[in-house]
């Protein structure tokens, strides 16, 4: 099955037709979706303004993301499963969305570079004298993120 | 006609107002703007909320969470109000009738008072507890009306457009 098959395969499945059928479906997890962002916004700034050394200096960067990261995952899987209720509602559109397709390459770029990159980055900040990689790599990660919002608001918009 | 309806008329109607609401650019990008200012005013007072349930960080005192994240959410709460504001002039009008926008201001106004009164008692004796791994029940009680009255906030400013 291709990818548009795929997508087609979305928005024909129960789930599909309970998003497209429902009224109020959409909304309640349009808005489950905007709480995830909350959420996984906050953690993705608090890690990487750490990274970047303007808040907690005092405390190891390796602890704060370590502790941050359940939230983080647990928010981004919510905003995924909420991700791919809306996608079902709306799968032939989205495909052919040039925003959607950006979004889901910096959504892949950002997971992918929070679980290598990123995590070699904070490690380096143990041994305490080498500051520019984890800078670099908090920066790409606020980046990456940040492209995720804005190419999911254009989604709606063009 | 009441005298905040009277307002609301006047700035649905001005030239500024009707400009952004006619534009094909600026309103969407105020409103992206509004709607990634979440992540800066309430994600980040979230991660000091879930501290003090004693979920995450728990080995760094309370008030250090706070003095990293209270600019923070100010930042976000500016730029929340001054986009927010400029989405309201726009539909001023229509605003003053939605429901939905009231229970929105309702809940901020009543997520301010939570945390003005947090900060007036019980954070005022931070260090007698700020180093324990959960908080104190006022604490608690605070984080989690907290996060209730903001989910409450978002959920209410996505439901502006379905009345």
């Amino acid at each position: 099955m291709g990818l548009h098959g795929s997508f087609m395969a979305l928005a024909h499945s129960p789930l599909g037709h309970a998003m497209q059928t429902s009224r109020w479906a959409f909304a309640v997890v349009e808005m489950v979706h905007l709480l995830g962002l909350a959420v996984l916004g906050g953690s993705v700034l608090i890690v990487d303004l750490r990274l970047l050394g303007v808040i907690l200096k005092g405390e190891s960067a390796i602890t704060i993301s370590r502790e941050l990261s359940r939230l983080l995952i647990g928010s981004l899987l919510v905003m995924v499963l909420s991700g791919i209720a809306l996608l079902s509602e709306e799968a032939g559109k989205c495909y052919y969305s040039p925003a959607f397709r950006w979004k889901m390459a910096l959504l892949a770029a950002a997971v992918i570079f929070y679980f290598t990159l990123h995590r070699q980055a904070i490690l380096c900040t143990r041994r305490g004298t080498l500051k520019l990689w984890p800078r670099i790599a908090a920066l790409v990660s606020l980046l990456l993120w940040l492209g995720v919002g804005v190419a999911g608001r254009a989604i709606g918009l063009l | 006609m009441p005298i905040l309806q009277h307002f609301c008329e006047t700035l649905y109607h001005s030239g500024f107002g009707t400009m952004l609401r006619e534009s094909n650019n600026a309103f969407s990008v105020i409103e992206s703007v509004h709607v990634l200012s979440i992540t800066l005013l309430i994600g980040t007072i979230a991660v000091l909320d879930f501290r003090m349930l004693g979920l995450i960080l728990r080995s760094i005192a309370v008030s250090s969470v706070a003095r990293s994240v209270m600019p923070l959410t100010w930042s976000g709460f500016a730029v929340s109000v001054m986009s927010g504001f400029l989405l309201f002039w726009a539909e001023a009008e229509k605003m003053y009738v939605n429901p939905s926008f009231r229970a929105k201001l309702v809940l901020l106004a009543l997520a301010g008072i939570n945390a003005l009164v947090f900060h007036r008692t019980i954070y005022r004796r931070a260090q007698e507890w700020e180093r324990q791994h959960v908080s104190p029940w006022r604490a608690r009680a605070t984080a989690f009306a907290s996060l209730m009255l903001w989910s409450g906030v978002i959920i209410a400013g996505r439901a502006i457009a379905y009345f």
